[in-house]
């Protein structure tokens, strides 16, 4: 869904780094989940070939896809589960609402899922008189907060511990000026606790759905999915169709990269396979397309589907770290939210908000090409006439300057003698935004190709 | 059409070519699998006792019953003084739970616990202290092996339990007791 913002990449990411001490700690926060993948990817001799098989696993699913959701459907009908199928984001909440209404639900307690960030459920059935719950530590703490995750795994961030104790003072009555995490986490343990013991239906979203079985499976360090799904009858679970494995080998692999990836454990403390209402309840699964048909239709668009919510890519970012989750325009940051939701930017901007550094693509556990897509993303503003401001403009020049050998070499020398001989003051505004935060370089005297000529080819 | 009929219908004309089902060919690590389950469940903390282990168990129940606490067992041979309820609210004031696992996973510390093992869906959560018990030839070395051998046939509900319940999602510093137990300790046997 396209968002009403109108400030583009930089301008936001402007604002989040006039606090620079802010940005550090936010970069080095990241850097520190970065740091815990590599030891844990690392600690498994086999890591690159799991990283093969999650790719291979996933393309072979989408490439089979019809045929899989057909089976896992099959299947959930034969465990009692309800299945139903949503085309857009508005099905979905429908189909949601028209659920709990049946059921006269004014509680609604809901565990991590990305997908009904991406179809704006909670708003929606506000409207409708229910109330939802996050219940993910992080993700309660932004909804007391107002506010969207900045993150897909660690959703607060961007908030510093003082800042979560204020809230938590105001809004659950934690002591004033209190801001231990383990003080905090204790609170919101016994607040969200009554919340859960007190919800009329629980709702969560799901990290696979395993064809041949019928079976979902969710994954939480906190225990929330399962303190949810496992106290009122009625539980429901909404997923994209791009979550489908096709068996329990598929699930083995996929577990054993996600955790390492996202935050460098060996699996999350809860894994869990929900395949059948429990005694006297009732499960809905909401099978949800919302584009992803769309992207299958281009081959390379339809890899970013092989996505499995890791976060790696986003901790790795070095234009994510330095510029916050609230700078994308898209519900999902970083490399991943450019590769799924880039075409969605009115700016026309989040797409190069990437150094095509391709350290995304290296960390990625099922070998999404991050950065493939990405340039590919701006091929697709390009053609469609959506450069942002100024690119329109310059590129042009910029192509024939390069594409001609001749045009290419007068211009460095020309740029050459200007860097050696006028003054810098003069030069800069040349230099665009590139210069703004940056001195001009120390100009060689001969290029590249003339030092390669004299001192390397014989 | 209705809903399904169109995704279905859109998925027929993806453009990815057929991709072939992969088949995972990993060999696993074998070497000391108690020992290598052992230092994952420290890692993920967890306790493992693996030293008499049912007598242990047996000792710590007794001992926790006769302070009070409310201890719900699954486990035949370890009495507890709680029944198991139909409605999973009524263990909202429970203690400890006691509940016999099916498999462990020496990679991870996970430990495989179904619907039937745990009486009832909401014990290992709701509890604020966990005991799991697991039989060591139930160990197997990875997530592969461990998949290999779990049958969803009659079972609703499994999930696979590593360490106490935990988050980091203030300021990224770890606090182990987030939403489910706040200990974990397992008894292999």
């Amino acid at each position: 869904m396209a968002t009403t913002t109108t400030a583009n990449h930089a301008e936001k990411a402007e604002i989040f780094c006039r606090d620079e001490s802010r940005v550090d700690w936010h970069s080095k926060a990241l850097w520190l989940l970065r740091q815990k993948r590599d030891r844990a990817a690392s600690s498994l001799p086999e890591w690159e070939q799991l990283r093969e098989l999650g790719s291979q696993y996933k393309l072979h699913t989408l490439s089979h896809l019809g045929q899989y959701l057909e089976q896992f459907e099959a299947n959930c009908l034969k465990q009692g589960i309800q299945v139903h199928w949503a085309k857009d984001g508005a099905e979905h909440n429908r189909i949601v609402h028209e659920i709990l209404a049946k059921h006269q639900v004014k509680k609604l307690v809901k565990s991590k899922s990305m997908l009904t960030e991406e179809c704006h459920l909670n708003p929606y059935l506000e409207q409708h008189g229910i109330e939802v719950i996050d219940t993910d530590l992080g993700e309660r703490i932004i909804q007391l907060n107002k506010q969207p995750p900045s993150h897909i795994v660690v959703p607060a961030i961007h908030l510093k511990k003082e800042e979560v104790g204020e809230l938590f003072h105001e809004k659950i009555g934690t002591e004033k000026g209190a801001s231990d995490p383990t003080y905090l986490t204790r609170a919101a343990r016994q607040h969200l606790r009554e919340q859960f013991l007190s919800a009329d239906a629980a709702m969560t979203g799901v990290n696979m759905a395993i064809a041949d079985q019928g079976a979902i499976v969710v994954c939480t360090n906190e225990g929330n999915a399962d303190m949810g799904g496992n106290l009122p009858g009625l539980t429901l679970h909404s997923m994209g169709i791009d979550k489908m494995v096709p068996n329990m080998e598929a699930a083995s692999v996929l577990l054993r990269t996600l955790a390492r990836n996202a935050i460098g454990q060996p699996i999350t403390t809860y894994s869990s396979f929900y395949h059948g209402p429990k005694p006297g309840g009732e499960m809905h699964i909401i099978i949800v397309d919302n584009g992803r048909t769309k992207a299958l239709q281009d081959e390379l668009l339809a890899e970013s589907l092989k996505c499995i919510r890791c976060g790696g890519c986003i901790n790795t970012c070095p234009v994510y770290r330095r510029s916050g989750g609230y700078s994308y325009n898209y519900f999902i940051p970083g490399p991943i939210g450019i590769a799924v939701g880039a075409q969605q930017d009115d700016t026309n901007t989040t797409a190069w908000a990437c150094t095509l550094c391709g350290s995304c693509t290296y960390v990625c556990p099922t070998k999404v090409p991050l950065d493939k897509i990405i340039a590919y993303q701006r091929r697709l503003k390009a053609e469609q006439g959506k450069l942002p401001y100024g690119k329109e403009r310059y590129m042009p020049i910029v192509g024939k300057v390069m594409g001609s050998a001749t045009v290419f070499n007068c211009a460095m020398s020309v740029a050459r003698f200007s860097l050696r001989h006028l003054p810098h003051a003069m030069l800069k505004p040349f230099s665009g935004a590139w210069g703004k935060y940056r001195e001009l370089p120390k100009a060689p005297k001969t290029s590249f190709d003339t030092w390669y000529k004299q001192n390397r080819s014989k | 059409m209705s809903s399904k009929s169109d995704i279905l219908a859109a998925l027929g004309s993806g453009a990815l070519k057929p991709h072939p089902l992969p088949q995972v060919e990993i060999a696993p690590r074998l070497d000391d699998l108690v020992g290598q389950f052992e230092a994952s469940v420290k890692a993920v903390g967890g306790t493992l006792i693996r030293d008499n282990a049912l007598a242990a168990l047996q000792q710590q129940v007794a001992s926790l019953v006769a302070d009070g606490q409310q201890v719900i067992s699954q486990v035949a041979d370890v009495r507890g003084n709680r029944a198991t309820p139909e409605d999973p609210h009524a263990l909202r004031d429970i203690n400890y739970a006691v509940i016999q696992g099916e498999l462990a996973v020496a990679e991870n510390g996970a430990v495989w616990v179904t619907e039937q093992g745990a009486g009832i869906r909401i014990a290992p959560f709701i509890c604020e202290n966990l005991l799991l018990v697991v039989r060591a030839e139930q160990l197997v070395a990875n997530m592969h092996e461990a998949l290999k051998r779990v049958n969803l046939e009659n079972v609703g509900y499994g999930t696979f339990i590593s360490g106490p319940s935990k988050t980091a999602d203030i300021e990224q510093a770890l606090v182990i007791g987030a939403h489910g137990a706040c200990t974990l300790t397992v008894y292999l046997l």
